[in-house]
C-alpha cells in the first residue's frame, strides 16, 4: 500500500475542507472496500480524511420518513424497528450483502460509494479506463460474465456493486451532501452515473462532496429485495431487483423497479413502471413488464445469460412484493432476499 | 514496502551493444525506437497476457495513422539473468526501457517484486515520446523527441521487444499528461503516535497511517492471536471486537482505532477461565488445524451476546465472512447453538 497522510475530521465542514484543497484526497468511513482496493494498489489516495468520528450516526423521522445519518453503519440500519416495518427492501439488501463484519464496519454514506467488482479494475496490471483512463477496456473482449447489459459503452462495461444502491434508488431515496460549494439534495437515481467517455467518474458527486445523509421518503407500499448469486452467501449479486409498490385498492397506484448487476448505476426501468401503473397485479402483467424492461438490454459475449435470469428475477421480485407469491423467508432478512436459500439450507 | 528500486543506466545514457534473444545487436537498431521489456521467462500465463496487452497498446495508440500497414509484433520474452538484462541493469525486477532512434535510455521503470508494470505507465512513456503536433498535423522528428509515425513503424517491424523480468513499481518519473499522473518513487512515510485501548490496557505505539491494525497487534504489541488469512477481509480470520461488534482487523487501519475498545481473542478469557465459546468450541471439537479458530470464536462471542436463539441456518448466514479451510463448519455451528442457549 502506497503512503498517505491522515487526518481526523471534525466536522463536516472541516473534512470538506480538508479534502477539498489537497489533489488525490479522499475520505474513508468503514475502509472496507477501500482499504482492500488501496492493498491492490488500485486506489492510491494522498490523503485520507476519516469521516467516521463525525456525528452523523444517529437515525430520526424527517418529514415522514426515516433520516439515516450517513455514518450510521450497515448492521445497525439493516436491524433498526422503523427500517425493518417500513422500507424492508433496505434491510434485506443490507442483510443480503457482504458479511456480519463488514456490515458492522461499512457505512451507510460509504455503501453506495464502493467501486466496482470488475477483475479488471481491481488488477492493477490491466488496462481498465475506470481505474487509467486512456488504457482501454480489457472486459470488452475479455471475460465479461459479470457485466452490464444496460447503459454500458465502449469505455466500460462494468456494473455497481451495491445491493443498498439498488433499494434506495428503488424507493427514490433522497441524498444529502455537503460540499465546497455548501449543501444538496440529490434524488438516489441521480447519484450515480453511465460510465459514457468517463467512466473514471462513478458519481455525480464533485471532489470534496460528503454525504451526511440517506434520506428515506414517506412510503406505505410495500418493498422487497431480491438477489441472485453464485454462492449462498457473502458474494455479489449476479443481477438483483428491488420493487416498491404502492397500491390503491386492488390495482397498483405506482410501481417502481430498480435492477442490481446489470449496469453502471442502479437501473431504474420506467417504461416498465409506467405499464403497472393503474393495473391489477397477477402473474401475465408482471411478465409483460418483464419483456419491457428487458427490451433494450445489450448482452456482451458471456452474460446474455442475465436477460433471462433478470426477467425471471423480476418477475418473482414483482409476484413476491405484491402478495401473488410469498416471500422465501421472513420479510426484512436474508432470507427473504436470497434467491436459492442461504446458510448452506 | 520495498526500498525504491534505482536502475543502473540513468536516463539520458547511450545503452550498451547487448545482443538480443533473436542475435540481433542493440546498434543495429539504431534509427529506430525500441522498447524493451525484461520478465522472467518462467512460463506465467499472466506475464504472456501482460504482454499481449502491451501489444495492443501500441498498436491502439497508432490507431490514428491509417497509412501504417498493421503487422505483427514479435515479443521475445528474456531471462532476467541475460547479458542484455545485466547490461542494462535491470536484474532481478520486471522492467520496462523505451530507446530512442539514437539509441539513448528515454524512459524506463522497474517494479519491485509482486507488483505489475501498469498499462497507464506503458501509455504515459508513449505520450512523453510523442512529439508535440505541428500546424499541419505532421509530427516533426524533433531532436528531443520521436517521431510518433517513425516510433510506431520502428516498433511493429523492427518488433517491440519485451524482455520482461518480474513486476514493478515507478523507477523513473514519467513526463505527466492530463490522464496519466507522473509515477513517483514512494515518498518516505512519516510514523503518527497513536493509543489503543486493547482487552482493557492501553498501548502507545507509533505506525504509519497505511497500517492496518492486525498488522500493528501482531507486529507491534505481539498479539498474534488474531491471525493473518487472506489481508483482504474475504475469511475472518482476523477478526476482532470493535466496541463489541465483530469486525476485520485487516481493513481496518490502526489509526482509525484510537478511542475505541479492541477486544482480541487474548482478551476473551477470563484468566483460566475460558469464555462460554472457547469452551464450547472444545467441548465440539470446532476446528481442526486451528488457524481460522480465534477468528470464528470472536465472531461467534459478538454473534451470542444477544441472546438471541438462532436456527442453524441463521447462524450459518451470521458466520459466512468466517471460512474454515477444514470444513469444521458442523462442529463450529454445534458450539454456537449450545453457547446461545446456555
Amino acid at each position: 500500500m502506497y503512503p498517505f497522510q491522515y487526518q481526523r475530521a471534525t466536522t463536516p465542514e472541516q473534512a470538506v475542507a480538508a479534502v477539498a484543497k489537497v489533489s488525490g484526497a479522499a475520505f474513508v468511513a468503514g475502509g472496507t472496500s477501500q482499504l482492500d482496493l488501496m492493498k491492490e494498489d488500485v486506489l492510491r489516495p494522498s490523503l485520507l480524511v476519516d469521516v467516521s468520528p463525525l456525528p452523523l450516526k444517529t437515525i430520526s423521522a424527517f418529514e415522514g420518513g426515516l433520516r439515516l445519518g450517513a455514518g450510521v453503519s450497515n448492521t445497525a440500519a439493516a436491524i433498526h424497528p422503523e427500517v425493518q416495518a417500513r422500507y424492508p427492501a433496505v434491510s434485506e439488501a443490507l442483510l443480503a450483502g457482504a458479511s456480519t463484519q463488514i456490515r458492522n464496519m461499512a457505512s451507510m454514506g460509504g455503501n453506495p460509494l464502493q467501486r466496482t467488482r470488475c477483475p479488471y479494475f481491481r488488477d492493477p496490471a490491466q488496462p481498465c479506463n475506470k481505474r487509467e483512463p486512456g488504457t482501454g477496456c480489457a472486459a470488452l473482449k475479455g471475460l465479461n460474465r459479470v457485466h452490464a447489459i444496460f447503459g454500458a459503452s465502449t469505455a466500460c462495461v462494468a456494473t455497481h456493486p451495491s445491493d443498498l444502491a439498488v433499494a434506495l434508488a428503488a424507493l427514490d431515496a433522497q441524498v444529502q451532501v455537503t460540499g465546497p460549494g455548501g449543501t444538496r439534495t440529490i434524488a438516489f437515481p441521480d447519484l450515480h452515473r453511465l460510465p459514457g467517455d468517463t467512466p473514471q467518474q462513478d458519481t455525480t458527486l464533485v471532489p470534496g462532496e460528503l454525504i451526511t445523509s440517506i434520506d428515506l421518503p414517506s412510503f406505505t407500499g410495500r418493498s422487497h429485495y431480491l438477489k441472485v448469486r453464485e454462492r449462498a452467501s457473502y458474494a455479489f449479486a449476479l443481477v438483483s431487483c428491488a420493487v416498491a409498490l404502492e397500491m390503491d385498492g386492488k390495482k397498483i397506484r405506482r410501481a417502481r423497479v430498480a435492477l442490481g448487476g446489470v449496469a453502471h448505476k442502479p437501473w431504474r426501468v420506467p417504461a416498465a413502471e409506467a405499464l403497472l401503473a393503474g393495473k391489477k397485479p397477477s402473474e401475465k402483467l408482471f411478465r409483460a413488464a418483464t419483456e419491457v424492461a428487458f427490451a433494450d438490454a445489450k448482452p456482451l459475449e458471456h452474460n446474455a445469460y442475465k436477460l433471462t435470469m433478470g426477467r425471471n428475477l423480476m418477475l418473482r421480485a414483482l409476484l413476491e412484493t405484491s402478495g401473488l407469491q410469498p416471500l422465501q423467508g421472513p420479510a426484512g432478512t436474508a432470507f427473504a432476499a436470497s434467491v436459492g436459500g442461504v446458510g448452506g439450507e | 514496502m520495498p526500498d525504491e528500486l534505482q536502475p543502473l543506466l540513468p536516463t539520458g545514457a547511450t545503452v550498451p551493444n547487448c545482443e538480443l534473444p533473436d542475435g540481433t545487436r542493440l546498434h543495429e537498431l539504431r534509427g529506430q525506437p525500441v522498447v524493451l521489456a525484461f520478465a522472467s521467462i518462467d512460463w506465467n500465463p499472466a506475464q504472456v497476457y501482460q504482454s499481449e496487452i502491451f501489444t495492443r497498446l501500441l498498436q491502439e495508440f497508432d490507431a490514428g495513422i491509417s497509412s501504417l500497414e498493421a503487422r505483427t509484433t514479435t515479443w521475445h520474452s528474456l531471462d532476467w539473468h541475460s547479458e542484455a538484462a545485466t547490461q542494462l541493469g535491470v536484474t532481478g525486477q520486471r522492467a520496462l526501457l523505451l530507446l530512442d532512434e539514437q539509441g539513448v535510455l528515454r524512459w524506463q521503470t522497474t517494479v519491485t517484486p509482486g507488483q505489475e508494470i501498469r498499462p497507464g505507465q506503458v501509455l504515459a512513456a508513449l505520450e512523453a515520446l510523442r512529439p508535440p503536433m505541428s500546424v499541419t498535423g505532421e509530427a516533426p522528428a524533433a531532436a528531443g523527441g520521436v517521431s510518433r509515425r517513425t516510433f510506431l513503424t520502428a516498433t511493429l517491424a523492427a518488433s517491440a521487444l519485451l524482455l520482461l523480468v518480474g513486476a514493478s513499481t515507478a523507477a523513473e518519473p514519467v513526463a505527466a499528461t492530463k490522464n496519466h499522473p507522473p509515477m513517483l518513487p514512494t515518498p518516505p512515510a512519516d510514523t503518527v503516535p497513536i493509543t489503543l485501548t486493547i482487552n482493557g490496557k492501553t498501548h502507545r505505539l507509533e505506525v504509519e497511517p497505511r497500517v492496518a491494525l492486525l498488522d500493528a497487534l501482531r507486529e507491534n504489541l505481539h498479539l498474534t492471536g488474531t491471525k493473518k488469512g487472506c489481508d483482504h477481509g474475504q475469511c475472518g480470520a482476523c477478526t476482532v471486537h470493535l466496541d463489541g461488534q465483530s469486525a476485520l482487523s485487516c481493513l481496518t487501519l490502526a489509526v482509525m482505532g484510537e478511542g475505541r475498545q479492541i477486544t482480541t481473542i487474548e482478551g476473551l478469557a477470563q484468566g483460566d477461565d475460558l469464555h462460554p465459546v472457547q469452551a464450547a468450541f472444545v467441548k465440539h471439537d470446532a476446528f481442526q488445524c486451528g488457524y481460522c479458530t480465534p477468528g470464528q470464536i470472536m465472531a461467534a462471542a459478538a454473534l451470542v451476546q444477544d441472546k438471541q436463539k438462532r436456527s442453524a441456518a441463521e447462524i450459518r448466514e451470521a458466520m459466512s465472512g468466517n471460512l474454515c479451510r477444514c470444513a469444521a463448519y458442523p462442529n463450529i455451528i454445534a458450539a454456537i447453538q449450545e453457547t446461545q442457549t446456555a
